[in-house]
């Protein structure tokens, strides 16, 4: 007996009872089109998840921290300012070393702060929590959603805000009117940045301390909102350029200069008992303390993604932490692969009630043929004939719920796709039809759903064979 | 002439709650090959019994079962499957048709488990209706026929894989007697080409047309003459 023999067989089998036949492969078709759904959705994030970290270019970079211990990419790009214990300062000779590792392509410094308290727009003050600034060489990319981004021209005085910043000023769905607008900034106390009215200290008979002579009051900054970014990344910042960071961070000071200390000295060298120097002679002290003290971590491109862990490897070497992002984005993906899991299983418990069903059928459908088992076993049919004859026949129930089920739920992924479209469009993500059914999933399910109508049909296909045929022939 | 079937001290016991039904008792019983014979008896007799082992339907408690040099007593199923396919044809009493399948693909059915090419087994099936005087009945359903046409639909099915055993249970038990007559005279037709036929049956003007009649009662062969 031929293949084809049985495929005939068990097809002509199944259309003797339709309306049996139909109500069962219906049940299939809900389980195999919750399971599609299920999978289409989470196969469908994954992929679009997948593509927003290709487009932001995130798996070509390496996160460079000071710190040496730090592993994860995410941790090393939030940085550490400042001094820690053990660390490496991301000073601009570290950054020179950085550029000079095989692969990579560019380095963009990063510094952030707290230097700025406030934001002031007319009547609204916001208080601000991190103030960020990165070299505009495009490694790092905002999604900008009205006016422009801050770029290499820019020196002082601009800034971009988040739209959530933008919608507590009262600007919700009309960034555009925010764009060019003027804004103050309110620096914390004892700022001695850039713009910040550093006076000398008073004349004074004695030793003077000089940080007493320091501006106690904040400074008020001016900025135009050059443009608006999606919020999704940072909510709580606003952006400046660099070189207005650098200034932001300098420490200026008056101090006496070495050299009219030595010529006081000079003064009273010879002079027995009380002497008068001449009065000191304080200069304006710049520090650069973002040189002295380092950015608070560098995003090194690499020219390929499959580059970036030989590279975050190399840059190790340098003594300072480093991580791409491959193990982060693997830590998500398990997380959706575990999604996967728990939402494919809520639609294989459709399957598994649907396999009941076809169990049901079966064993129906043995009872009613009974005779005509007798009668294939009396012209030769073999035992192992009957049972393969039966669980084919289950096999064909779960395989046409299978591909119905796929191509309901095929249909409605589409659909689903243009409500999704819209979303996204509404939110201006560059993103079109994200639920994916791919080939595999397609023959997956089909596979799955066949596979379990097989199971179903094996214990009536084995009751089947195991009739006597003396016994089946005489049924009634 | 050597026997085609042969039986040797067979017997059969089955249970029927607490007591033990003989079908067969020490039974040893010949047939040479083209022979035509009745079987007969009351029911419970153990007649059918008798039949299903000969045609490898039904295994004896002891003693052995030779059919044309195959030792059947001790048989497992798929040499015995692939035997009846190749060696017996079944008629039944009550036709045991497929209603939903024409009388060219009831008559195809045997012919599915050996092995033969889909075309070859067509051209056979039709022969064998043609045979049997239903070559222009190809394309109809069975409940588009009358009984004794069902039944010949049943004897062409039998005739289809060449057998060299019929083995028909009570065949005119559901017809009129013309129409009775009428199959007893295609079988008796097949037995004259040769083909060794085996029928149950309590008619006895069915009897009367064997070579030979054998009369069983509980379980005892009481063999005359024909």
């Amino acid at each position: 007996m031929q293949f084809s023999d049985y495929l005939r067989l068990a097809f002509r089998n199944i259309r003797r009872q339709k309306l049996r036949s139909v109500l069962t492969i219906f049940a299939v078709v809900i389980g195999a089109t919750s399971v599609t759904i299920m999978l289409a959705l989470v196969t469908g994030a994954k992929g679009f998840f997948l593509n927003q970290v290709e487009a932001n270019g995130t798996l070509q970079q390496v996160a460079i921290s000071p710190k040496a211990d730090i592993t994860e990419f995410n941790d090393a790009s939030h940085g550490y300012g400042g001094n820690c214990d053990g660390c490496v300062k991301l000073t601009d000779t570290i950054v020179g070393k950085v550029k000079a590792v095989p692969h990579v392509i560019g380095v963009a410094r990063i510094a952030n702060d707290g230097n700025l308290e406030a934001i002031t727009y007319g009547d609204k003050k916001l208080s601000l929590e991190q103030t960020t600034a990165y070299d505009a060489n495009g490694i790092i990319t905002n999604n900008i959603v009205a006016g422009r981004d801050i770029d290499s021209r820019d020196q002082s005085g601009v800034i971009t805000i988040t739209s959530d910043y933008a919608d507590k000023l009262g600007f919700k769905n009309k960034y555009d009117q925010l764009v060019g607008k003027t804004v103050q900034l309110q620096t914390r106390s004892f700022y001695s940045g850039v713009g910040a009215d550093v006076q000398p200290p008073p004349q004074c008979n004695g030793p003077c301390d000089p940080q007493q002579q320091q501006n106690q009051k904040s400074t008020i900054l001016t900025a135009a909102i050059v443009g608006i970014a999606d919020t999704s990344n940072n909510s709580k910042t606003i952006r400046v350029p660099l070189e207005w960071m650098r200034g932001m961070e300098q420490n200026r000071m008056y101090q006496q200069t070495e050299a009219d200390q030595k010529a006081q000295q000079d003064a009273c060298k010879n002079v027995r008992g009380n002497c008068s120097p001449t009065p000191p002679h304080y200069t304006l002290i710049t520090r650069d303390m973002l040189a002295e003290n380092g950015y608070g971590s560098l995003i090194a491109k690499v020219d390929s993604s499959k580059n970036a862990a030989g590279a975050a490897t190399e840059i190790k070497k340098l003594g300072v932490g480093a991580a791409d992002a491959e193990a982060s984005i693997k830590q998500q993906l398990t997380i959706f692969n575990i999604l996967g899991l728990v939402l494919g299983g809520i639609g294989g418990i459709a399957l598994a009630v649907a396999a009941i069903g076809v169990v049901n059928t079966m064993i129906m459908a043995i009872l009613e043929r009974t005779r005509e088992i007798g009668v294939m076993r009396a012209v030769g049919a073999k035992r192992s004939t009957v049972r393969t004859l039966f669980t084919l026949e289950a096999s064909m129930l779960g395989f046409l719920g299978g591909v119905v089920g796929v191509g309901v739920g095929f249909g409605l992924t589409r659909v689903a796709n243009i409500f999704v479209n819209k979303q996204l469009a509404s939110q201006n993500v560059h993103a079109r039809d994200i639920i994916g059914l791919p080939i595999w999933l397609i023959l997956a399910v089909v596979g799955i759903a066949t596979l379990i109508g097989m199971l179903a049909g094996l214990y009536p296909a084995a009751r089947a064979a195991r009739l006597d045929p003396v016994e089946a022939l005489r049924y009634e | 002439m050597d026997a085609l079937i042969e039986l040797k001290n067979v017997t059969k016991t089955y249970r029927l709650g607490d007591e033990m039904l003989h079908a067969l008792n020490d039974v040893s019983f010949r047939v040479t090959p083209g022979e035509f014979i009745a079987i007969t008896g009351p029911s419970g007799s153990g007649k059918s019994t008798l039949a299903n082992i000969i045609g490898g339907l039904d295994h004896p408690d002891s003693g052995s079962v030779v059919v044309d040099g195959n030792e059947l007593a001790h048989t497992r199923d798929g040499a015995l499957s692939v035997y009846r396919n190749q060696h017996i044809g079944f008629v039944f009493q009550s036709f045991n048709l497929q209603g939903t399948n024409t009388a060219l693909e009831n008559v195809m059915l045997p012919l599915v488990f050996s092995h033969m090419k889909n075309k070859e087994r067509k051209a056979r099936a039709k022969e064998c209706l043609e045979a049997v005087g239903l070559g222009d009945r190809l394309k109809h359903l069975p409940g588009q026929l009358s009984g004794g046409q069902r039944q010949r639909v049943a004897i062409a099915r039998a005739l289809a894989i060449k057998p060299s055993i019929i083995i028909a249970d009570e065949p005119t038990g559901n017809l009129d007697s013309a129409k009775g007559q009428e199959i007893m005279k295609v079988l008796s037709e097949l037995n004259k080409q040769g083909i060794t036929l085996i029928v149950i049956t309590h008619d006895l003007n069915v009897a009367r047309l064997a070579h030979r009649v054998v009369d069983i009662r509980d379980g005892k062969i009481n063999e005359k003459r024909g």
